[in-house]
């Protein structure tokens, strides 16, 4: 188990705020700073998830591991995550379909995209499998199962040349925002709630910045340089979603995704403000880890674990949602849907670190 | 003809008449308030002899009051005097078996039917999230991707799954329902679905009710699914008290029936003369051209 450091205490905000941010309507939604900015936190989890690929795929000395043993890993990984999303998404239909039931309440049954899968269950398990049908709050693991997948392309390429990896990913970004590239949704119209050619850009990023973090002074002192500028970002993104600013899509000049702000393809304005944000918060866990040893131990704690913290996560927080349309909501149930989330993320990261000591122990 | 060959291929044709004249004139008081903009054939006045709407399939039929509010809708209307193809997007889903999934093909045909001489371009969308926190944003984005002539937009239920503060909702769905139209796009909304488990739910029906509101306020029609599903639900009631069978096939015969009602409101906001609105839009010395278009309400 290692100590804690800044990209699993990061990760373990990025989680929390998921959890709060996936029980729409709740009190403390506000508290989070997804909704002071342009990104949030979909954007840190997918960006330390690339510079988690750098560490994982290089020894401590920093040699890189052999090839085929890093495919392997990205593989071993990628399988990892779709089984934990078919978990996921079959606890949660089974979730919804038994409150339905239980309360004799066929609404529940129209649960963000669930009506696709109680409609039609022959079509829909094709698509659940394919990952082409997505519960609401259940988009980022099928993301991150495509990125997983794309992923050794860049990590190979990039051991030749970092430049060339980027520029790749960076072209495939464009391509996609002008060409409106996206997987499909399957049953029904549509496409994915976040654009796999887009947001691999993240990831790559996340990558190459860690490799190039590693091996050169240059990142850290241009983010010294750059750190006003951050801070002047994460104010105008402050001062845009509070004031509900934002280009009105049918307006924006061609091609519209480079002007708009969309989650979905990750469109320039969040990955700039993205961007400001890493600039203006990347000194800040070096001041607070001394000040705060049990909260950054407990986040931590959760960003090593964080598949399963978040598949756990994302079940408790549809329990969170059903528990609050059940009692009608209040300070008092959204106080214990976020201190059984707390307690229950917690646990299972706990639970998750005691299993593997005593597997290790076993063998 | 159309009309009996949709009723063989329900298989209903034989109750049909009997079914129509059997519903019982169940008095289900509109939750208070909403005015009406306009509610032919026979206005809000009638409601309390008023029969059940003949056009629509028997098992469908509802009376007119408690099945749409009208409003213009001048997009289309334009589209279908340009005599091109009306482009129309329907966002939000629902979960009866077998409905859903071809609701968006049913709602086309039902159309087309109502409107012989109109292309009815349907893209269909479902959309996850509140409006009140996210999904007006990307409503936005999937109209500027679609640019249709008219939005159908089934409203409501997520956010009242969410329990989300009703002032938020309402402002919310009105400042989208400005934006949409100050595109020059139509819009029709559907308010949420019946369910008897929360007909005595204060908050649901609230937000019920300010889907009417806001399509009252800001003159769009609006297909009452809540009243409909209601009416039907005491039609159909065959005191079977077994748990959740009755509920659960009850909302699977309510949105079966919806792409004809969501249907039946577009057709008959499309014959409104143009007078009616208050916000009285200019005549049109073509209408008679429109009415060739659109099927007259059969008696």
């Amino acid at each position: 188990m290692r100590e804690p450091n800044a990209i699993d205490f990061w990760r373990g905000l990025a989680l929390v705020t998921i959890f709060i941010n996936h029980v729409p309507g709740n009190t403390f939604e506000r508290y989070t700073y997804s909704q002071y900015g342009i990104s949030d936190a979909a954007e840190l989890f997918v960006f330390l998830a690339g510079w988690s690929i750098g560490i994982a795929t290089r020894g401590r000395d920093g040699t890189p591991e052999p090839r085929l043993r890093s495919v392997l890993r990205l593989l071993s990984r990628t399988i990892e995550v779709y089984r934990a999303q078919l978990a996921v998404m079959v606890i949660a239909l089974a979730m919804i379909a038994g409150t339905a039931l239980v309360f004799d309440n066929p609404l529940i049954l129209e649960w963000h995209n669930a009506g696709g899968f109680f409609a039609d269950p022959i079509q829909t398990v094709v698509g659940m499998v394919l990952l082409t049908h997505q519960l609401g709050f259940f988009n980022i693991l099928p993301l991150y199962v495509v990125l997983l997948g794309i992923a050794p392309v860049f990590v190979l390429i990039a051991r030749e040349s970092r430049l060339l990896a980027l520029g790749l990913s960076a072209g495939l970004y464009l391509a996609s925002l002008v060409e409106e590239w996206n997987l499909p949704s399957w049953p029904g119209q549509g496409d994915w709630f976040f654009d796999p050619w887009c947001w691999q850009l993240l990831l790559v990023l996340g990558f190459v910045l860690q490799d190039w973090n590693r091996t050169s002074g240059t990142l850290r002192l241009w983010s010294r340089r750059l750190f006003p500028l951050g801070i002047a970002i994460v104010v105008l993104g402050i001062v845009l979603s509070v004031l509900e600013i934002r280009p009105d899509p049918m307006l924006v000049p061609d091609p519209r995704l480079l002007f708009s702000f969309d989650k979905t393809y990750l469109t320039p304005a969040r990955l700039l403000h993205f961007v400001g944000v890493l600039l203006a918060f990347g000194p800040v866990y070096g001041i607070i880890a001394p000040r705060i040893p049990l909260i950054v131990g407990y986040l931590a704690s959760l960003g090593r674990n964080s598949l399963a913290v978040f598949s756990m996560g994302s079940i408790l927080s549809l329990g969170g949602q059903l528990l609050r349309f059940r009692t009608g909501g209040g300070l008092i149930v959204d106080m214990i849907v976020l201190a059984v989330g707390i307690v229950g993320l917690g646990a299972t990261a706990w639970f998750v670190e005691w299993r593997g000591r005593k597997v290790r122990v076993a063998s | 003809m159309r009309r009996i060959a949709a009723a063989l291929l329900l298989g209903l044709i034989a109750s049909a008449p009997a079914d129509a004249q059997d519903a019982p004139r169940e008095a289900a008081p509109r939750s208070s308030g909403a005015p009406m903009i306009v509610s032919p054939p026979s206005g809000a006045a009638a409601k309390e002899a008023e029969p059940a709407d003949p056009s629509l399939s028997p098992e469908c039929r509802v009376p007119g009051s408690q099945l749409y509010t009208l409003a213009q809708l001048e997009a289309v209307k334009a589209a279908i005097l340009k005599k091109r193809p009306v482009r129309v997007l329907a966002i939000g889903g629902n979960a009866a078996p077998g409905a859903s999934a071809t609701y968006p093909v049913k709602l086309e045909t039902a159309l087309e039917r109502a409107m012989p001489n109109v292309d009815v371009v349907m893209e269909y969308r479902g959309l996850q999230g509140e409006i009140a926190s996210g999904a007006a944003e990307r409503l936005r984005s999937m109209v500027a991707d679609v640019e249709p002539d008219l939005v159908i937009w089934q409203v409501g239920t997520h956010d009242a799954l969410a329990r989300v503060e009703l002032d938020a909702f309402t402002d919310a769905l009105t400042e989208t329902v400005r934006w949409i139209k100050s595109h020059d796009i139509d819009v029709v909304l559907v308010d949420p679905l019946y369910t008897a488990s929360l007909a005595a739910d204060a908050y649901y029906t609230s937000i019920v009710q300010s889907v009417r509101t806001v399509a009252t306020n800001e003159k769009v029609p609006l297909v009452l699914r809540y009243d409909a599903m209601r009416y039907l639900a005491g039609r159909s009631d065959k005191g079977e008290g077994h748990m959740l069978g009755q509920q659960f096939r009850l909302n699977d015969l309510g949105l079966r029936c919806m792409a004809e009602h969501v249907s039946r409101a577009i057709t008959l906001s499309l014959q409104q003369p143009d007078a009616t609105g208050s916000a009285a839009a200019p005549p049109r010395e073509t209408s008679g051209t429109l009415g060739a278009a659109v099927a007259p309400p059969r008696p």
